[in-house]
């Protein structure tokens, strides 16, 4: 009975590490909250990805968030989104105003917004052109690209953990949400798509703290 | 597991094998895992299932050894829980999807769970049964009906329909697994009542 009794303690202790391990110490229950305090642990490192978009000479990712020196926040869309993305559309409209309004009043932080597709193969700069179009889009705030490889497609997607599930209706279901870059391209932080207002004044932080 | 199967040992372990070797196949694992209710309530027990099975191929020595470390089914009971309590966290299956060795945990766990489970339940009684089920089915029901409840998806690899018809599965299934107990313990005390010679429980 005693040899019971501590095994069956061990195993449940066993039991309580795996539990701590899988939640990061019982903070985050989901991989998108694990996602999100990982990367606010370690940042991430763009990868090497070969872009193209209207408007935008780079020649790969890192390059591109590396242009101007300027912090970055990103997003992930497709231009025949008819849910999610509206919304991720609107509150990157309402984050290009309030960038707008930085700059007239004289303290403009060095902060872009940028919209990557993940559906590489349909996306071409045109029809991204027609989409920045449709939203409004400063070309010099915000600019649109996709990754033309669906190989590189898929392996900046599985780097900065975005995951793209079709919902079989045509659409696709995505773990939206903004992602904040440094100067140097490394993806600092992500937040919700809820929390905007956290995300422009995090990346308004970063831009200005930054040497 | 609680039903008397009437092949051999050997026929088991090679069932069981079997089994293993078929959820282990990419394109039934694939298939099993594109569904979040059918990753949870199709691929786990299935899982457990051919650990059951294998369990059949420990020599009766061996099984002994075991029952000396698991007295009253207790430590293999608490394994099981753990397994399952770990497993019910929405990360695991996220994880399990894109990372090999998460996988290949999570199978491990759930084949030596079953095998555990097996050699345990006769050995534990009414009472340690009655303990584990009245832990691990509440806790399944809480479960399902977060799943149901829960507004956002939990797993970035599911959608929120998929999510709800799993909470929907996992409340029937513990509202079923109960029944069943139930049901069984109704007919052993039936039947001891019939047999009234005998005091102590005589449960198979």
């Amino acid at each position: 009975m005693l040899r019971t009794a501590v095994l069956g303690l061990l195993l449940a202790l066993c039991g309580y590490a795996a539990a701590g391990w899988l939640t990061h110490g019982f903070q985050v229950w989901t991989d998108e909250g694990a996602r999100r305090l990982e990367v606010a642990l370690q940042p991430v490192e763009a990868p090497r990805v070969a872009v193209d978009g209207p408007g935008v000479a780079a020649p790969d990712l890192p390059a591109l968030l590396a242009q101007g020196g300027s912090v970055t926040i990103a997003d992930f869309i497709y231009t025949r989104c008819q849910s999610v993305c509206l919304s991720l559309g609107s509150s990157f409209q309402q984050l290009q105003a309030a960038l707008r309004a930085d700059r007239a009043v004289g303290q403009g932080a060095n902060v872009r917004l940028l919209s990557i597709s993940f559906d590489g193969a349909h996306d071409h700069p045109a029809a991204l052109r027609a989409y920045a179009q449709g939203l409004q889009a400063d070309p010099a705030l915000w600019r649109f690209v996709r990754v033309p490889d669906a190989g590189q497609q898929q392996a900046l997607l599985r780097r900065l953990g975005v995951v793209v599930v079709p919902d079989g209706r045509g659409d696709y279901e995505h773990n939206a949400a903004l992602l904040v870059f440094d100067a140097r391209g490394r993806m600092v932080r992500v937040f919700d798509v809820a929390e905007q207002q956290l995300a422009l004044d995090y990346a308004r932080h970063l831009a200005r703290s930054a040497p | 597991m609680m039903r008397r199967l009437r092949c051999t040992p050997r026929t088991q372990a090679a069932l069981g094998l079997a089994l293993c070797a078929l959820l282990a196949w990419p394109a039934l694992r694939q298939a099993l895992e594109a569904s979040m209710w059918r990753h949870m309530v199709l691929q786990f027990p299935l899982l457990m299932g051919a650990g059951a099975l294998l369990a059949a191929a420990l020599p009766s020595h061996a099984r002994s050894a075991v029952a000396r470390w698991n007295a009253h089914g207790i430590v293999g009971l608490v394994g099981v829980a753990v397994v399952l309590g770990v497993l019910m966290v929405p990360r695991a299956l996220d994880l399990a999807l894109r990372d090999a060795v998460a996988e290949a945990a999570k199978c491990a766990a759930l084949v030596l769970a079953g095998a555990a489970l097996r050699l345990s339940w006769r050995a534990a009684g009414l009472v340690v049964q009655g303990f584990f089920l009245g832990n691990m089915l509440p806790m399944t029901a809480v479960v399902g009906q977060l799943y149901i409840d829960a507004p956002l998806r939990l797993c970035n690899a599911y959608l929120l329909d998929d999510q709800a018809r799993l909470g929907q599965w996992l409340i029937a299934l513990a509202a079923l697994l109960a029944l069943a107990w139930l049901a069984q313990v109704g007919w052993w005390m039936a039947r001891r009542e019939g047999a009234s010679t005998s005091l102590a429980p005589d449960y198979p």
